[in-house]
């Protein structure tokens, strides 16, 4: 039996195709509809002009995509032998700024997607607003950001060799002073604990202290069998240096490390989406994986009872919320604002180099390949997260969700595992 | 008194205006004004399978992202067929953002077929004619969220908005991005920054900024209520104009040491006058830095 449902509110929307085996799904195929060809328009434009353009992939994650693109450039410069260092305080503010738009993002998957599809599907909705909650620490955390970088979304601040931006103590109390209220937020109404006490749990004997909004999530998953489900190849990789992660790969037994010459993308039938892979084997990216890599204490507890499932899935990016804001904190004590912002001051810049550039987005790892040539790209390559977690498999081995979502009794169910990954339809098809 | 029916509908988009709007910090207050009939990231009355549909009443029809004609589906149906129904339907059309104005950036990647609705760059298309009397502009990549709620108020309590030729508002788009920037007194005096990551100096001679010559209030409504580009030192890159995005956007073109754009409606002469007195003088205090830490 084959059943087609159409997924939405996914950043744009994802056709899935069920098919059922003994009232149980066997196999899914995903597909995302258009494509909008973001590297084909750099093509011939100045380097620095992807810093404008590549935001403009996606409006949740934007942020990432200048990262990852100011980081392609500074990569290409120093292939070339040319000198890019830049000072901490250029470095930190990057760091912060990334950070708040990590947890803009995983608040609003929270409050938009998990809480409110998780009642619907164990039909017990209530009258709350959720949406609200999602808009209040977003508009909270975005401003702090928007302090460095001018605005979000689609900021363009971070260029070789530093920031655009030069901020006073002014500046940095009233970012901080947002970071307070996040973690006041976080603390209250998300978790029910004190931030250090949950990022201090390190066993599932803790889990019945979490309260707030957690709290309830935790209960349904385990009150309906959900916390179970959801569990895929148990592999996971994390390619970008930056904010609190560690980078590398790990199967069950051990982490090991890694190199993106092995990372292959490769056409999907029937999707604008490509499919990528590691040595030819497919990889989870994101929080949990992050959080897996990282060896974060309660994380490797829960994994250890539940595995890849959706609540270790679930908890894992709640949790990192609570790492970010406070590594988040900690970046802004340490800004040293005499240090300068910008260091590369070079008006000549090279004219061919090839740059590649690695961040970790809210979904997982981003990665942006640059190729200039005479001074002006002439490829440019964009590998995003949910490439990973959303494809169909590569012939060997399932796509990261769809084996997930394998065993599921329900399209309802399955639709809710697909969504744990967080589904962006316009990253996935540039 | 019956709430006006409010449809937001994407076609080729990043979904950076809905983001955007989704941090204004009186969203809910702002949107009881009205029945949201549907919206990409809030829960609604209505799945997109209903809304495709095209049997649902609207009255405000906010539109987001660039078009085409053939080839960009949702749920299996033409999106320009689904628009075009609700567009004869709706009393107002708000076109939020660059690309649903004038085309924006994804138009690059196919310049021939892709649009905004109403314009083309500057050029209007055929809806131009069909729905001028209803539209309603609002550039900006992504949209200002508190110029979007102006114009959602305005409407909910029936008032008449002055729009300009483009149909922008007048109230938003009637000054430039260079209204209010922190560093005002640089550009009076011709005085540019030294480089990238100083809170002193002009952006406009070097670095490639667009405010002077930019229709939009980033400096007067600030971004995220905190900041805007060109606080932050990141020059304006024209975002609320219909030829957005043009090339080499961090650096300012130039003839003979000229920028080859003037600010608006200045005429080059007034401007190579004013500037020739200007930088004649060297003023210490723009030489300097405004804060001197110890040390």
């Amino acid at each position: 039996m084959m059943v087609k449902k159409l997924i939405e509110k996914v950043e744009g929307e994802a056709e899935l195709d069920f098919s059922f085996k003994n009232n149980k799904i066997d196999d899914v195929t995903i597909k995302f509809g258009f494509y909008r060809g973001i590297e084909n328009i750099l093509t011939g434009k100045p380097p620095r002009d992807a810093l404008v353009i590549t935001p403009r992939v996606c409006g949740i994650c934007n942020h990432a995509h200048l990262i990852a693109s100011v980081r392609a450039i500074e990569d290409g410069y120093r292939s070339v032998g040319m000198k890019v260092n830049l000072t901490n305080k250029a470095n930190d503010i990057r760091e912060f700024t990334l950070a708040c738009e990590l947890i803009q993002n995983h608040v609003k998957w929270f409050y938009l997607i998990i809480l409110p599809q998780l009642e619907k599907l164990l039909d017990q909705q209530g009258e709350e607003n959720h949406a609200l909650k999602a808009s209040y620490l977003s508009s909270t955390i975005t401003k702090a950001l928007a302090i460095f970088a001018g605005q979000w979304p689609h900021s363009s601040y971070a260029v070789p060799g530093g920031v655009t931006c030069d901020p006073t103590y002014v500046d940095v109390m009233q970012a901080e002073s947002l970071v307070d209220e996040s973690i006041k937020f976080f603390e209250q109404i998300m978790v029910g604990v004190k931030i250090d006490d949950i990022l201090a749990m390190d066993s599932v004997l803790d889990l019945p202290k979490i309260g707030g909004d957690l709290g309830k999530v935790l209960l349904l998953l385990g009150s309906s069998g959900m916390a179970e489900m959801g569990k895929s190849h148990d592999r996971f990789i994390v390619f970008g240096e930056c904010l609190c992660f560690k980078i590398g790969k790990s199967i069950p037994t051990q982490v090991s490390t890694i190199d993106t010459n092995y990372v292959k993308e490769e056409r999907q039938k029937g999707s604008m989406a490509k499919s990528v892979t590691y040595k030819n084997r497919l990889f989870e990216v994101g929080s949990l994986a992050r959080g897996m890599i990282a060896k974060e204490p309660m994380v490797k507890a829960l994994h250890k009872r539940y595995k890849d499932s959706t609540l270790t899935r679930i908890f894992a990016r709640v949790y990192e919320m609570g790492l970010l804001i406070s590594y988040s904190k900690q970046l802004l004590k340490r800004l040293n604002l005499q240090e300068e912002s910008c260091t590369f001051k070079a008006n000549n810049r090279p004219m061919d180099f090839e740059g590649v550039g690695v961040v970790e987005a809210a979904r997982g790892s981003l990665i942006h390949k640059t190729t200039v040539k005479d001074g002006l790209i002439t490829n440019y390559e964009i590998i995003v997260p949910t490439q990973w977690n959303l494809s169909n498999g590569n012939g060997e081995e399932q796509g990261v969700s769809t084996k997930a979502m394998r065993g599921a009794t329900s399209v309802e169910e399955a639709s809710f595992i697909f969504r744990t990954f967080d589904v962006c339809s316009v990253c996935t098809t540039q | 008194m019956k709430k006006p029916k409010l449809l937001w509908l994407q076609s080729i988009t990043c979904n950076g205006n809905a983001h955007s709007f989704f941090n204004h910090p009186e969203l809910f207050s702002i949107l009881s004004h009205f029945e949201l009939l549907y919206h990409p990231l809030l829960d609604t009355e209505y799945i997109l399978e209903e809304v495709i549909k095209t049997q649902l009443a609207c009255d405000v029809l906010i539109l987001e992202g660039s078009f085409r004609e053939k080839g960009m589906l949702k749920g299996g149906v033409e999106l320009s067929t689904v628009v075009e129904v609700y567009a004869q339907k709706a009393k107002h059309i708000i076109t939020a953002g660059t690309c649903a104005t004038f085309g924006g950036v994804f138009k690059e990647a196919d310049p021939k077929n892709i649009t905004g609705f109403a314009f083309d760059i500057k050029e209007k298309t055929k809806r131009h004619e069909l729905y001028f009397s209803k539209l309603i502009s609002l550039p900006g990549c992504p949209i200002h969220p508190k110029w979007l709620s102006f114009v959602l108020l305005m409407l909910a309590k029936e008032k008449d908005i002055v729009l300009d030729d483009m149909f922008r508002p007048q109230e938003l788009y009637g000054i430039t991005v260079h209204t209010g920037c922190s560093r005002n007194e640089y550009f009076e005096w011709k005085v540019d920054t030294k480089g990238f990551g100083l809170k002193e100096g002009c952006l406009f001679y070097e670095q490639g900024c667009q405010g002077p010559h930019t229709r939009g209030s980033c400096n007067k409504i600030l971004w995220n209520d905190a900041s805007s580009k060109t606080i932050v030192g990141t020059p304006c890159f024209g975002c609320t104009e219909p030829d957005f995005p043009k090339t080499a956007l961090y650096m300012t073109q130039t003839n003979m040491g000229i920028p080859t754009t003037m600010p608006l409606g200045v005429p080059k002469r007034a401007y190579l006058t004013a500037t020739g007195i200007a930088k004649s003088f060297k003023i210490k205090r723009f030489e300097e830095r405004i804060i001197k830490y110890d040390g």
